[in-house]
């Protein structure tokens, strides 16, 4: 435990001095501001809720969660500390959770920027808290999936970019995935289907509905991911 | 202190290291010496629980590398040959990160930063971010960073590679002064290197370990090949025919420079007085007489190149 929250410190330090991170808060802020002026959420008349903001960000975190770990592991290989790290009495389970639990906090501290949204509304309206909150654990637990995912992909390589590109492209598909399942799929292959929607998981956290389903959904796909990307460092020693 | 056992290690089909043995004492200061893609490194990293072994077994302080890795890993400070550094901490973050990741809490880092510091010459730039230092003042880092924890075992890869004369100097009294204290195992590929420091040499070459013994040993065992050159005034050839008469010989050969005969005897003895005798009894004039015994790195460059015609004749020879 004390190894892993001293890889996690490490990392976010490099985070938050490194230009990119300050990039990718900047532009998920531009892209949220930019939906929330489009879907005009806040024009007269219009309910107090950002549902409407909240149905395209899975899009956006699709493409920016993977912008926030592409570095964590790739980096490592890149300029050869993984050398140092992984002879330091460190396993790779604790180096893996470190750099995850790095890359979700500077995730959760970028989501914790668009709450200035939910601040507005409050000033101006009356809109339901508790399908908002519930709405941003549904963020949080779905980002807590990407970043493991991301992770995974920064792990497969020692460039960044194509940590980037390995991590968003299969997380855009998989988006845009639910909802083609929702328009053309039918019968009992739309229920199986359902059940990885991660649409339709999020959808329930909107409505201001925290169902264990979804919650075990989305813990278990960050639990995969992050056990495939120790096997991938362990495996990278034989190599 | 280090039990290497017919350890092998293959990348794919390409054999890096072949089934070598060796064993350092407690308190040894060893080096590891061979040309570029030798199989230092490779060797280096098995030890140090990088990489595992494709066969074979190694113990550092007595724990196994493969089985007790943790317990290796903790006892042993190694410092890579390209001393890989986060460049945008400051060197004291970072000799605090991995003060964490050896178990050390807070106090006992700032001791130990404190004495390492001190050691490595680094107390000036303690503050400073890592990316604007220049590659002597990083590779002490990296040395800082291996002597953290105090480590019994301490393996340095290339630790002078790309350093100043003076900073190699310095370096290497340092690392001369760590083994009162640790056991040391360094590679280098520059033979004055592994021969100012240390006690104990291990000659590696295509992955098979070619020669090994104290500097002196080494030297002893290519005396034997030495040569006799002289320079003598006086008709070429029954200067070199009455030098062939002469015990111990085996070979001479003659060049006339500017007047003078200059002579190159091959010989098991030290002829030099019997030489100069001759060249009395004859009236020749002798204005150079002097024993040319092979050094280290001619031994040295002698293996490597032997080891890499032969390599070349199996090249040739599997083309054809």
């Amino acid at each position: 435990m004390r190894n892993t929250i001293a890889i996690m410190q490490r990392e976010l330090l490099s985070l938050f001095l490194s230009p990119i991170g300050y990039i990718v808060v900047a532009g998920f802020l531009l892209i949220t501001g930019v939906i929330v002026l489009v879907t005009e959420s806040f024009a007269p008349g219009r309910p107090a809720t950002l549902r409407s903001v909240f149905d395209f960000t899975p899009y956006v975190l699709a493409i920016i969660i993977p912008a926030i770990s592409m570095r964590t592991i790739a980096e490592e290989y890149r300029i050869g500390t993984i050398e140092t790290l992984t002879t330091a009495p460190v396993s790779d389970a604790q180096l893996v959770l470190g750099k995850y639990l790095a890359a979700l906090i500077f995730y959760a501290i970028m989501l914790a920027g668009t709450l200035v949204y939910l601040l507005l509304m409050l000033i101006f309206g009356r809109p339901d808290v508790g399908a908002s909150l519930s709405s941003y654990l549904g963020l949080l637990l779905l980002g807590g999936a990407f970043t493991a995912f991301g992770v995974f992909a920064s792990s497969l390589t020692r460039n960044q970019i194509v940590a980037w590109m390995l991590g968003a492209v299969p997380l855009l598909l998989f988006v845009w995935f639910g909802w083609i399942i929702v328009r053309y799929v039918q019968g009992p292959l739309r229920a199986a289907l359902q059940q990885v929607n991660i649409l339709r998981h999020l959808d329930q956290f909107n409505r201001g509905l925290v169902t264990a389903e979804s919650v075990v959904f989305f813990v278990a796909v960050a639990g995969f991911f992050l056990f495939l990307t120790v096997k991938v460092v362990e495996s990278r020693r034989w190599r | 202190m280090i039990e290497v056992r017919n350890l092998s290690k293959f990348y794919g089909s390409l054999c890096a290291v072949n089934s070598i043995s060796f064993s350092i004492r407690e308190g040894e200061i060893v080096g590891f010496l061979g040309p570029n893609g030798a199989g230092k490194t490779t060797t280096i990293r098995i030890l140090t629980c990088y990489q595992p072994a494709t066969s074979g077994s190694a113990t550092v302080a007595g724990y196994d590398v493969f089985t007790q890795s943790m317990l290796v890993r903790s006892q042993v400070g190694y410092m890579p040959e390209s001393v890989p550094l986060y460049h945008e901490m400051r060197v004291c973050e970072y000799l605090h990160f991995r003060g964490r990741l050896r178990g050390l809490d807070r106090p006992a880092r700032e001791r130990a930063i404190g004495r390492v510091a001190e050691r490595c010459w680094l107390t000036d730039v303690l503050r400073r971010p890592i990316g604007q230092l220049s590659k002597g003042y990083r590779q002490r880092v990296g040395l800082a960073d291996a002597l953290l924890h105090n480590p019994r075992v301490l393996i340095l890869d290339e630790p002078t590679i790309g350093l100043d004369p003076a900073q190699i100097r310095a370096t290497r009294s340092l690392i001369r002064e760590l083994a009162q204290d640790h056991t040391v195992l360094l590679s280098s590929h520059i033979l004055p290197e592994v021969e100012a420091t240390c006690q104990r040499i291990i000659i590696i070459n295509q992955g098979r370990i070619v020669a090994s013994g104290t500097p002196t040993e080494l030297r002893e065992r290519i005396t034997g090949t030495s040569r006799l050159i002289a320079e003598l005034k006086g008709p070429e050839g029954e200067i070199a025919a009455s030098i062939r008469k002469l015990d111990g010989v085996t070979d001479v050969q003659c060049r006339l420079r500017d007047g003078w005969v200059s002579v190159s005897v091959s010989t098991q003895r030290d002829l030099r007085e019997e030489l100069y005798r001759l060249a009395a009894a004859r009236s020749w004039p002798l204005r150079e007489l002097r024993r040319d015994i092979a050094t280290l790195e001619d031994f040295f460059v002698k293996i490597v190149a032997g080891a890499h015609e032969t390599h070349t004749e199996a090249g040739a020879s599997g083309e054809k």
